[in-house]
Protein backbone atom coordinates (compact mmCIF):
# COMPACT_ATOMS: atom_id res chain seq x y z
CA UNK A 1 0.00 0.00 0.00
CA UNK A 2 1.28 3.44 -0.96
CA UNK A 3 0.64 5.06 2.41
CA UNK A 4 2.78 2.41 4.13
CA UNK A 5 5.66 3.19 1.76
CA UNK A 6 5.32 6.95 2.33
CA UNK A 7 5.15 6.42 6.09
CA UNK A 8 8.23 4.18 6.03
CA UNK A 9 10.06 6.83 3.96
CA UNK A 10 9.09 9.49 6.51
CA UNK A 11 10.53 7.40 9.35
CA UNK A 12 13.76 6.85 7.36
CA UNK A 13 14.10 10.66 7.24
CA UNK A 14 14.40 10.76 11.06
CA UNK A 15 17.56 8.60 11.11
CA UNK A 16 20.57 10.29 12.66
CA UNK A 17 18.42 13.35 13.30
CA UNK A 18 19.74 15.31 16.25
CA UNK A 19 16.38 17.02 16.58
CA UNK A 20 14.72 13.85 17.90
CA UNK A 21 17.26 13.59 20.73
CA UNK A 22 17.13 17.31 21.36
CA UNK A 23 13.35 17.22 21.80
CA UNK A 24 13.65 14.34 24.27
CA UNK A 25 16.40 16.15 26.18
CA UNK A 26 14.36 19.39 26.27
CA UNK A 27 11.18 17.79 27.56
CA UNK A 28 12.99 15.59 30.07
CA UNK A 29 14.48 18.70 31.67
CA UNK A 30 10.95 19.50 32.92
CA UNK A 31 10.61 16.65 35.45
CA UNK A 32 14.22 17.22 36.50
CA UNK A 33 13.50 20.88 37.26
CA UNK A 34 10.33 20.00 39.18
CA UNK A 35 12.17 17.32 41.16
CA UNK A 36 14.85 19.84 42.02
CA UNK A 37 12.23 22.30 43.30
CA UNK A 38 10.62 19.57 45.38
CA UNK A 39 13.99 18.70 46.90
CA UNK A 40 14.68 22.39 47.68
CA UNK A 41 11.27 22.76 49.36
CA UNK A 42 11.88 19.65 51.43
CA UNK A 43 15.47 20.41 52.34
CA UNK A 44 15.91 24.20 52.30
CA UNK A 45 18.94 24.04 54.61
CA UNK A 46 21.02 21.81 52.32
CA UNK A 47 19.79 23.70 49.27
CA UNK A 48 20.95 26.98 50.79
CA UNK A 49 24.33 25.42 51.57
CA UNK A 50 24.65 24.44 47.91
CA UNK A 51 23.65 27.95 46.83
CA UNK A 52 20.47 26.63 45.20
CA UNK A 53 18.13 28.70 47.34
CA UNK A 54 18.44 32.45 47.22
CA UNK A 55 17.39 34.46 50.22
CA UNK A 56 14.45 35.86 48.30
CA UNK A 57 13.50 32.66 46.51
CA UNK A 58 9.77 32.22 46.69
CA UNK A 59 8.78 28.62 46.77
CA UNK A 60 6.26 29.12 49.55
CA UNK A 61 2.94 27.52 48.84
CA UNK A 62 4.70 24.58 47.22
CA UNK A 63 4.69 21.31 49.09
CA UNK A 64 6.93 18.35 48.41
CA UNK A 65 4.07 15.92 47.73
CA UNK A 66 2.87 13.79 44.83
CA UNK A 67 -0.25 15.97 44.17
CA UNK A 68 1.92 19.12 43.82
CA UNK A 69 4.47 17.18 41.77
CA UNK A 70 1.82 15.83 39.38
CA UNK A 71 0.24 19.25 39.01
CA UNK A 72 3.55 20.69 37.83
CA UNK A 73 4.31 17.68 35.66
CA UNK A 74 1.00 18.09 33.82
CA UNK A 75 1.90 21.73 33.30
CA UNK A 76 5.24 20.72 31.75
CA UNK A 77 3.60 18.20 29.41
CA UNK A 78 0.71 20.57 28.61
CA UNK A 79 2.28 24.00 28.10
CA UNK A 80 5.92 23.06 27.46
CA UNK A 81 4.68 20.16 25.35
CA UNK A 82 2.52 22.39 23.16
CA UNK A 83 5.57 24.43 22.26
CA UNK A 84 7.81 21.39 21.84
CA UNK A 85 5.22 19.65 19.69
CA UNK A 86 5.03 22.76 17.50
CA UNK A 87 8.81 22.53 17.22
CA UNK A 88 8.58 18.85 16.19
CA UNK A 89 5.92 19.60 13.56
CA UNK A 90 7.85 22.64 12.32
CA UNK A 91 10.85 20.36 11.83
CA UNK A 92 8.98 17.48 10.16
CA UNK A 93 7.21 19.77 7.68
CA UNK A 94 9.56 22.76 7.48
CA UNK A 95 12.72 20.74 6.82
CA UNK A 96 11.52 19.87 3.31
CA UNK A 97 11.71 23.57 2.47
CA UNK A 98 14.81 24.41 4.51
CA UNK A 99 16.69 21.42 3.06
CA UNK A 100 15.32 22.11 -0.43
CA UNK A 101 13.76 18.66 -0.79
CA UNK A 102 10.09 19.67 -1.08
CA UNK A 103 10.33 19.78 -4.88
CA UNK A 104 11.45 16.13 -4.87
CA UNK A 105 8.14 15.05 -3.32
CA UNK A 106 5.78 16.71 -5.75
CA UNK A 107 6.13 14.92 -9.09
CA UNK A 108 5.91 11.31 -7.95
CA UNK A 109 3.40 8.52 -8.45
CA UNK A 110 2.22 9.25 -4.89
CA UNK A 111 -0.72 11.49 -4.02
CA UNK A 112 0.63 14.56 -2.24
CA UNK A 113 -1.94 14.20 0.55
CA UNK A 114 -0.19 11.02 1.70
CA UNK A 115 2.90 13.07 2.58
CA UNK A 116 0.86 15.42 4.77
CA UNK A 117 -0.84 12.52 6.54
CA UNK A 118 2.38 10.48 6.95
CA UNK A 119 4.18 13.48 8.43
CA UNK A 120 1.35 14.04 10.91
CA UNK A 121 1.54 10.36 11.91
CA UNK A 122 5.33 10.64 12.36
CA UNK A 123 4.87 13.75 14.53
CA UNK A 124 2.16 11.90 16.50
CA UNK A 125 4.35 8.85 17.15
CA UNK A 126 7.28 11.10 18.08
CA UNK A 127 5.04 13.05 20.45
CA UNK A 128 3.62 9.88 22.04
CA UNK A 129 7.15 8.56 22.69
CA UNK A 130 8.16 11.90 24.26
CA UNK A 131 5.09 12.05 26.51
CA UNK A 132 5.41 8.44 27.69
CA UNK A 133 9.17 8.87 28.28
CA UNK A 134 8.61 12.03 30.33
CA UNK A 135 5.82 10.47 32.40
CA UNK A 136 8.03 7.45 33.16
CA UNK A 137 10.88 9.80 34.06
CA UNK A 138 8.51 11.79 36.26
CA UNK A 139 7.40 8.71 38.17
CA UNK A 140 10.97 7.48 38.63
CA UNK A 141 12.20 10.87 39.92
CA UNK A 142 9.18 11.25 42.21
CA UNK A 143 9.82 7.79 43.64
CA UNK A 144 13.52 8.57 44.13
CA UNK A 145 12.58 11.71 46.04
CA UNK A 146 10.30 9.64 48.25
CA UNK A 147 7.39 12.08 47.97
CA UNK A 148 4.35 11.42 50.07
CA UNK A 149 0.66 11.21 49.29
CA UNK A 150 0.67 8.79 46.34
CA UNK A 151 -2.40 6.72 45.64
CA UNK A 152 -3.47 4.68 42.62
CA UNK A 153 -6.39 7.05 42.04
CA UNK A 154 -4.11 10.09 42.12
CA UNK A 155 -1.58 8.48 39.75
CA UNK A 156 -4.33 7.40 37.32
CA UNK A 157 -5.89 10.85 37.36
CA UNK A 158 -2.52 12.56 36.77
CA UNK A 159 -1.69 10.24 33.88
CA UNK A 160 -5.16 10.76 32.40
CA UNK A 161 -4.82 14.57 32.61
CA UNK A 162 -1.35 14.54 31.06
CA UNK A 163 -2.42 12.24 28.22
CA UNK A 164 -5.56 14.29 27.60
CA UNK A 165 -3.51 17.51 27.47
CA UNK A 166 -1.02 15.81 25.13
CA UNK A 167 -3.83 14.58 22.88
CA UNK A 168 -5.47 18.02 22.66
CA UNK A 169 -2.08 19.60 21.97
CA UNK A 170 -1.67 17.11 19.10
CA UNK A 171 -5.08 17.97 17.64
CA UNK A 172 -3.92 21.58 17.24
CA UNK A 173 -0.75 20.82 15.27
CA UNK A 174 -2.12 20.32 11.74
CA UNK A 175 -2.60 24.12 11.68
CA UNK A 176 1.06 24.51 12.68
CA UNK A 177 1.97 22.11 9.86
CA UNK A 178 0.00 24.24 7.42
CA UNK A 179 1.83 27.37 8.60
CA UNK A 180 5.18 25.54 8.16
CA UNK A 181 4.27 24.81 4.53
CA UNK A 182 2.81 28.24 3.92
CA UNK A 183 5.92 29.91 5.40
CA UNK A 184 8.30 27.30 3.91
CA UNK A 185 10.52 26.79 6.92
CA UNK A 186 10.88 26.49 10.69
CA UNK A 187 10.40 30.00 11.99
CA UNK A 188 6.84 30.83 10.85
CA UNK A 189 5.27 27.79 12.59
CA UNK A 190 7.24 28.40 15.78
CA UNK A 191 6.26 32.07 15.77
CA UNK A 192 2.66 31.07 15.14
CA UNK A 193 2.64 28.57 18.04
CA UNK A 194 4.11 31.16 20.42
CA UNK A 195 1.60 33.77 19.27
CA UNK A 196 -1.31 31.36 19.79
CA UNK A 197 -0.17 30.60 23.35
CA UNK A 198 0.10 34.32 24.03
CA UNK A 199 -3.35 35.01 22.55
CA UNK A 200 -4.69 32.09 24.60
CA UNK A 201 -3.33 33.74 27.72
CA UNK A 202 -4.90 37.10 26.87
CA UNK A 203 -8.26 35.52 26.05
CA UNK A 204 -8.22 33.60 29.31
CA UNK A 205 -8.76 36.88 31.12
CA UNK A 206 -11.79 37.76 29.00
CA UNK A 207 -13.86 34.67 29.62
CA UNK A 208 -13.53 33.50 26.02
CA UNK A 209 -10.91 30.87 26.82
CA UNK A 210 -13.25 27.92 26.20
CA UNK A 211 -13.81 29.16 22.65
CA UNK A 212 -10.16 29.43 21.73
CA UNK A 213 -8.42 26.15 20.81
CA UNK A 214 -5.04 27.14 22.26
CA UNK A 215 -6.66 27.95 25.62
CA UNK A 216 -8.19 24.51 26.11
CA UNK A 217 -5.02 22.79 27.38
CA UNK A 218 -4.17 25.63 29.82
CA UNK A 219 -7.77 25.52 31.09
CA UNK A 220 -7.62 21.76 31.51
CA UNK A 221 -4.37 21.65 33.45
CA UNK A 222 -5.01 24.73 35.54
CA UNK A 223 -2.53 27.11 33.98
CA UNK A 224 -5.48 29.50 33.83
CA UNK A 225 -7.38 29.42 37.13
CA UNK A 226 -8.13 26.06 38.73
CA UNK A 227 -7.83 22.87 36.68
CA UNK A 228 -11.07 22.19 34.80
CA UNK A 229 -12.80 19.00 35.80
CA UNK A 230 -14.40 18.62 32.39
CA UNK A 231 -13.81 20.11 28.97
CA UNK A 232 -16.63 22.36 27.80
CA UNK A 233 -18.49 20.94 24.76
CA UNK A 234 -17.75 24.13 22.85
CA UNK A 235 -14.02 23.57 23.45
CA UNK A 236 -14.28 20.05 22.06
CA UNK A 237 -16.00 21.44 18.97
CA UNK A 238 -13.42 24.17 18.33
CA UNK A 239 -10.52 21.74 18.87
CA UNK A 240 -12.11 19.21 16.50
CA UNK A 241 -12.72 21.93 13.90
CA UNK A 242 -9.14 23.16 14.26
CA UNK A 243 -7.87 19.61 13.71
CA UNK A 244 -9.99 18.94 10.63
CA UNK A 245 -9.43 22.44 9.23
CA UNK A 246 -5.67 22.14 9.78
CA UNK A 247 -5.48 18.82 7.93
CA UNK A 248 -7.59 20.17 5.05
CA UNK A 249 -5.47 23.32 4.78
CA UNK A 250 -2.21 21.33 4.89
CA UNK A 251 -3.35 18.97 2.13
CA UNK A 252 -4.70 21.85 0.03
CA UNK A 253 -1.42 23.76 0.44
CA UNK A 254 0.61 20.75 -0.68
CA UNK A 255 -1.73 19.99 -3.57
CA UNK A 256 -2.51 23.42 -4.98
CA UNK A 257 0.23 25.83 -4.03
CA UNK A 258 2.94 26.54 -6.59
CA UNK A 259 6.37 25.33 -5.64
CA UNK A 260 9.06 27.38 -7.33
CA UNK A 261 11.84 26.09 -5.08
CA UNK B 1 10.46 10.65 -29.49
CA UNK B 2 11.55 7.58 -27.55
CA UNK B 3 15.32 7.27 -27.16
CA UNK B 4 15.86 10.88 -28.17
CA UNK B 5 17.87 13.49 -26.33
CA UNK B 6 16.12 16.83 -26.54
CA UNK B 7 18.26 19.82 -25.66
CA UNK B 8 16.37 22.74 -24.20
CA UNK B 9 18.53 25.77 -24.72
CA UNK B 10 18.13 29.31 -23.52
CA UNK B 11 19.89 32.12 -21.77
CA UNK B 12 19.54 32.56 -18.02
CA UNK B 13 16.00 33.77 -17.35
CA UNK B 14 14.66 32.56 -20.72
CA UNK B 15 12.03 30.40 -19.00
CA UNK B 16 13.63 26.95 -19.14
CA UNK B 17 13.21 26.12 -15.44
CA UNK B 18 9.71 27.60 -15.40
CA UNK B 19 8.76 25.35 -18.33
CA UNK B 20 10.22 22.32 -16.54
CA UNK B 21 8.35 23.18 -13.34
CA UNK B 22 5.12 23.31 -15.37
CA UNK B 23 5.90 19.95 -16.97
CA UNK B 24 6.26 18.48 -13.47
CA UNK B 25 3.17 20.15 -12.03
CA UNK B 26 5.25 22.12 -9.52
CA UNK B 27 3.68 25.35 -10.77
CA UNK B 28 0.53 26.00 -12.74
CA UNK B 29 0.68 27.65 -16.15
CA UNK B 30 -1.05 31.03 -16.30
CA UNK B 31 -2.70 29.86 -19.52
CA UNK B 32 -3.07 26.66 -21.51
CA UNK B 33 -2.28 23.17 -20.28
CA UNK B 34 0.54 20.65 -20.06
CA UNK B 35 0.61 17.01 -21.12
CA UNK B 36 3.41 14.62 -20.23
CA UNK B 37 3.51 11.12 -21.76
CA UNK B 38 -0.08 11.59 -22.88
CA UNK B 39 -1.37 12.47 -19.41
CA UNK B 40 -2.62 15.91 -18.46
CA UNK B 41 -0.53 17.44 -15.65
CA UNK B 42 -2.70 19.07 -13.02
CA UNK B 43 -1.79 20.14 -9.48
CA UNK B 44 -1.35 16.98 -7.47
CA UNK B 45 -1.56 14.74 -10.55
CA UNK B 46 0.27 11.44 -10.22
CA UNK B 47 -0.61 9.72 -13.52
CA UNK B 48 2.55 10.25 -15.61
CA UNK B 49 5.12 10.40 -12.83
CA UNK B 50 5.73 6.68 -12.35
CA UNK B 51 7.39 6.95 -15.78
CA UNK B 52 9.22 10.24 -15.22
CA UNK B 53 12.48 10.97 -13.42
CA UNK B 54 13.52 14.55 -12.81
CA UNK B 55 16.05 16.96 -11.44
CA UNK B 56 15.04 20.60 -11.07
CA UNK B 57 17.67 23.29 -10.68
CA UNK B 58 19.88 22.76 -7.61
CA UNK B 59 20.71 19.27 -6.35
CA UNK B 60 19.20 18.63 -2.93
CA UNK B 61 19.14 15.69 -0.52
CA UNK B 62 18.38 15.00 3.14
CA UNK B 63 21.70 16.04 4.70
CA UNK B 64 21.65 13.69 7.70
CA UNK B 65 20.88 10.64 5.56
CA UNK B 66 23.46 8.65 3.63
CA UNK B 67 23.51 8.44 -0.14
CA UNK B 68 21.96 4.97 0.12
CA UNK B 69 19.22 6.14 2.51
CA UNK B 70 18.36 9.10 0.30
CA UNK B 71 17.95 6.71 -2.62
CA UNK B 72 16.04 4.23 -0.46
CA UNK B 73 13.42 6.94 0.16
CA UNK B 74 13.07 7.48 -3.60
CA UNK B 75 12.88 3.71 -4.15
CA UNK B 76 9.96 3.41 -1.77
CA UNK B 77 8.14 6.37 -3.26
CA UNK B 78 8.49 5.09 -6.82
CA UNK B 79 8.02 1.40 -5.90
CA UNK B 80 11.26 0.50 -7.65
CA UNK B 81 12.78 -2.94 -6.94
CA UNK B 82 15.26 -3.24 -4.06
CA UNK B 83 18.18 -3.77 -6.45
CA UNK B 84 17.55 -0.36 -8.04
CA UNK B 85 19.39 1.51 -5.28
CA UNK B 86 22.64 -0.43 -5.83
CA UNK B 87 22.32 -0.10 -9.60
CA UNK B 88 21.85 3.67 -9.43
CA UNK B 89 24.82 3.99 -7.05
CA UNK B 90 26.98 2.02 -9.50
CA UNK B 91 25.74 3.93 -12.54
CA UNK B 92 26.64 7.30 -11.02
CA UNK B 93 29.91 5.99 -9.52
CA UNK B 94 28.82 6.72 -5.97
CA UNK B 95 30.01 3.34 -4.61
CA UNK B 96 32.66 4.80 -2.34
CA UNK B 97 30.23 7.37 -0.95
CA UNK B 98 27.16 5.17 -0.52
CA UNK B 99 27.32 5.16 3.28
CA UNK B 100 28.42 8.77 3.75
CA UNK B 101 25.84 11.37 4.80
CA UNK B 102 24.74 13.67 1.99
CA UNK B 103 25.89 16.73 3.93
CA UNK B 104 29.57 15.82 3.45
CA UNK B 105 29.27 15.39 -0.33
CA UNK B 106 30.86 17.89 -2.68
CA UNK B 107 28.51 19.87 -4.93
CA UNK B 108 29.42 17.62 -7.84
CA UNK B 109 28.67 14.46 -5.89
CA UNK B 110 25.38 15.93 -4.66
CA UNK B 111 24.54 16.44 -8.32
CA UNK B 112 25.37 12.77 -8.97
CA UNK B 113 23.11 11.76 -6.10
CA UNK B 114 20.29 13.84 -7.57
CA UNK B 115 20.83 12.22 -10.96
CA UNK B 116 20.83 8.77 -9.32
CA UNK B 117 17.53 9.69 -7.66
CA UNK B 118 16.08 10.80 -11.00
CA UNK B 119 16.90 7.59 -12.85
CA UNK B 120 16.49 5.11 -9.98
CA UNK B 121 13.13 3.74 -11.19
CA UNK B 122 14.25 3.45 -14.84
CA UNK B 123 11.89 6.17 -16.09
CA UNK B 124 10.86 6.40 -19.73
CA UNK B 125 11.31 10.16 -19.61
CA UNK B 126 14.09 11.98 -17.80
CA UNK B 127 13.54 15.71 -17.29
CA UNK B 128 16.83 17.26 -16.22
CA UNK B 129 17.34 20.92 -15.52
CA UNK B 130 21.01 21.85 -15.94
CA UNK B 131 22.22 18.36 -14.89
CA UNK B 132 25.92 19.12 -15.28
CA UNK B 133 25.86 22.12 -12.93
CA UNK B 134 28.71 21.93 -10.43
CA UNK B 135 30.33 18.94 -12.12
CA UNK B 136 34.01 19.06 -13.05
CA UNK B 137 34.99 18.52 -16.71
CA UNK B 138 35.47 14.77 -16.21
CA UNK B 139 32.08 14.58 -14.47
CA UNK B 140 30.44 16.43 -17.35
CA UNK B 141 31.81 13.93 -19.84
CA UNK B 142 30.65 11.03 -17.63
CA UNK B 143 27.12 12.40 -17.34
CA UNK B 144 27.01 13.07 -21.08
CA UNK B 145 28.01 9.46 -21.76
CA UNK B 146 25.51 8.21 -19.19
CA UNK B 147 22.63 10.14 -20.75
CA UNK B 148 23.61 8.91 -24.21
CA UNK B 149 23.69 5.30 -23.02
CA UNK B 150 20.34 5.67 -21.22
CA UNK B 151 18.81 6.96 -24.43
CA UNK B 152 20.54 4.39 -26.67
CA UNK B 153 20.39 1.26 -24.54
CA UNK B 154 17.29 1.75 -22.42
CA UNK B 155 15.33 3.79 -24.94
CA UNK B 156 14.79 6.56 -22.38
CA UNK B 157 13.82 9.96 -23.68
CA UNK B 158 15.98 12.66 -22.15
CA UNK B 159 14.79 16.25 -21.93
CA UNK B 160 17.77 18.26 -20.81
CA UNK B 161 18.00 22.00 -20.30
CA UNK B 162 21.15 24.04 -20.32
CA UNK B 163 22.46 27.49 -20.99
CA UNK B 164 25.77 25.95 -22.02
CA UNK B 165 25.64 25.70 -25.79
CA UNK B 166 28.62 23.45 -26.27
CA UNK B 167 27.13 20.86 -23.95
CA UNK B 168 23.78 20.77 -25.74
CA UNK B 169 25.41 20.77 -29.16
CA UNK B 170 27.42 17.68 -28.25
CA UNK B 171 24.58 15.82 -26.58
CA UNK B 172 21.23 16.55 -28.18
CA UNK B 173 19.52 14.94 -31.14
CA UNK B 174 17.10 17.81 -31.29
CA UNK B 175 17.36 21.30 -29.87
CA UNK B 176 14.66 23.73 -28.80
CA UNK B 177 15.71 27.33 -28.30
CA UNK B 178 13.81 29.26 -25.66
CA UNK B 179 13.87 33.04 -25.47
CA UNK B 180 11.84 35.38 -23.28
CA UNK B 181 9.35 32.65 -22.40
CA UNK B 182 8.81 31.39 -25.94
CA UNK B 183 10.17 28.49 -27.94
CA UNK B 184 11.59 30.38 -30.88
CA UNK B 185 13.19 27.56 -32.85
CA UNK B 186 13.50 23.78 -33.00
CA UNK B 187 16.31 22.10 -34.91
CA UNK B 188 17.29 18.50 -35.47
CA UNK B 189 20.91 17.45 -36.05
CA UNK B 190 20.69 17.90 -39.83
CA UNK B 191 19.16 21.32 -39.53
CA UNK B 192 21.77 22.20 -37.00
CA UNK B 193 24.53 21.26 -39.41
CA UNK B 194 22.81 23.28 -42.11
CA UNK B 195 22.99 26.27 -39.80
CA UNK B 196 26.74 26.02 -39.68
CA UNK B 197 28.21 28.50 -42.13
CA UNK B 198 31.73 29.31 -43.09
CA UNK B 199 33.07 32.81 -43.50
CA UNK B 200 36.48 34.40 -43.96
CA UNK B 201 37.52 36.82 -41.26
CA UNK B 202 39.60 39.63 -42.73
CA UNK B 203 42.05 41.69 -40.72
CA UNK B 204 42.97 44.80 -42.65
CA UNK B 205 44.14 48.39 -42.09
CA UNK B 206 40.94 50.01 -43.47
CA UNK B 207 37.81 47.86 -43.25
CA UNK B 208 35.57 50.34 -45.10
CA UNK B 209 37.85 50.47 -48.14
CA UNK B 210 38.39 46.70 -48.04
CA UNK B 211 34.62 46.07 -47.90
CA UNK B 212 34.07 48.28 -50.94
CA UNK B 213 36.90 46.64 -52.87
CA UNK B 214 35.61 43.12 -52.10
CA UNK B 215 32.02 44.04 -53.01
CA UNK B 216 33.19 45.57 -56.29
CA UNK B 217 35.11 42.36 -57.09
CA UNK B 218 31.91 40.29 -56.82
CA UNK B 219 31.98 39.05 -53.21
CA UNK B 220 28.25 39.13 -52.57
CA UNK B 221 28.08 38.82 -48.76
CA UNK B 222 30.40 41.16 -46.95
CA UNK B 223 29.42 42.03 -43.36
CA UNK B 224 31.01 44.33 -40.80
CA UNK B 225 30.00 43.35 -37.26
CA UNK B 226 31.89 45.81 -35.04
CA UNK B 227 35.48 46.30 -36.19
CA UNK B 228 35.50 42.91 -37.91
CA UNK B 229 35.14 42.24 -41.61
CA UNK B 230 33.47 38.96 -42.61
CA UNK B 231 33.11 37.60 -46.11
CA UNK B 232 30.61 34.74 -46.50
CA UNK B 233 30.55 32.12 -49.28
CA UNK B 234 34.18 32.88 -49.98
CA UNK B 235 36.12 29.94 -48.55
CA UNK B 236 37.49 28.83 -51.97
CA UNK B 237 38.53 32.34 -52.91
CA UNK B 238 40.98 33.19 -50.11
CA UNK B 239 44.09 33.62 -52.41
CA UNK B 240 42.05 35.85 -54.70
CA UNK B 241 40.93 37.97 -51.73
CA UNK B 242 44.54 38.30 -50.54
CA UNK B 243 45.74 39.47 -53.97
CA UNK B 244 42.84 41.89 -54.28
CA UNK B 245 43.33 43.54 -50.88
CA UNK B 246 47.12 43.83 -51.20
CA UNK B 247 46.67 45.14 -54.74
CA UNK B 248 44.34 47.82 -53.38
CA UNK B 249 47.19 49.06 -51.16
CA UNK B 250 45.75 47.73 -47.88
CA UNK B 251 47.84 46.22 -45.07
CA UNK B 252 46.55 42.66 -44.60
CA UNK B 253 46.95 41.21 -41.06
CA UNK B 254 44.55 38.23 -41.07
CA UNK B 255 42.62 35.92 -43.38
CA UNK B 256 41.00 33.12 -41.40
CA UNK B 257 38.24 30.70 -42.37
CA UNK B 258 35.78 30.46 -39.44
CA UNK B 259 32.97 27.94 -38.90
CA UNK B 260 29.90 29.70 -37.56
CA UNK B 261 28.52 27.26 -35.00
CA UNK B 262 25.43 26.89 -32.88
CA UNK B 263 26.66 29.54 -30.52
CA UNK B 264 26.57 32.23 -33.17
CA UNK B 265 23.23 30.98 -34.46
CA UNK B 266 21.88 31.05 -30.92
CA UNK B 267 23.20 34.52 -30.22
CA UNK B 268 21.79 35.79 -33.48
CA UNK B 269 18.38 34.36 -32.63
CA UNK B 270 18.33 35.67 -29.09
CA UNK B 271 19.63 39.09 -29.92
CA UNK B 272 23.11 38.80 -28.39
CA UNK B 273 26.36 39.93 -30.03
CA UNK B 274 27.27 37.51 -32.82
Amino acid sequence: MMFAQVLAAEFVKLRRSKVTWFSLAALSLGPLAIALMMWIVREPGRAAQLGLLGTKANLSGLTATWPAYFSMLTMVVGIGGMLLLAFVVAYVFGREYTEGTAKNLLALPVGRHWFALAKLVVAGVWWAVLVVAVLVEGFVLGALLGLGGLSATLAASAVRDALLAAAIAYLLVPVVAWIAMLGRGYLPPLGFALAMLAVGDVLSHTGWAAWFPWSVVPLLIGAIGKPATTIAPVSLVVVALTFVGGIAATIAQLRWADNAQ
Amino acid sequence: MSGEIYGFLGRNGAGKTTTIRMLLGLIRPTGGGVEVLGARVRPGATAPFARVGYLVESATAYPNLTVRENLEIQRRLTRAPRAAVGEAIGLLRLDGLADRPAKVLSLGNKQRLSLARALLHSPELLILDEPTNALDPAGIVEVRELLRSLARERGATVFVSSHILGEIAQLADRIGIMHEGRLIEELDREQLRAQERLYVRVGVSDTERAASALAAAGFARVEQPGDELRVYDAEGRVPEMARLLVGAGLDLTELTTVREDLERHFLRLTGGAA
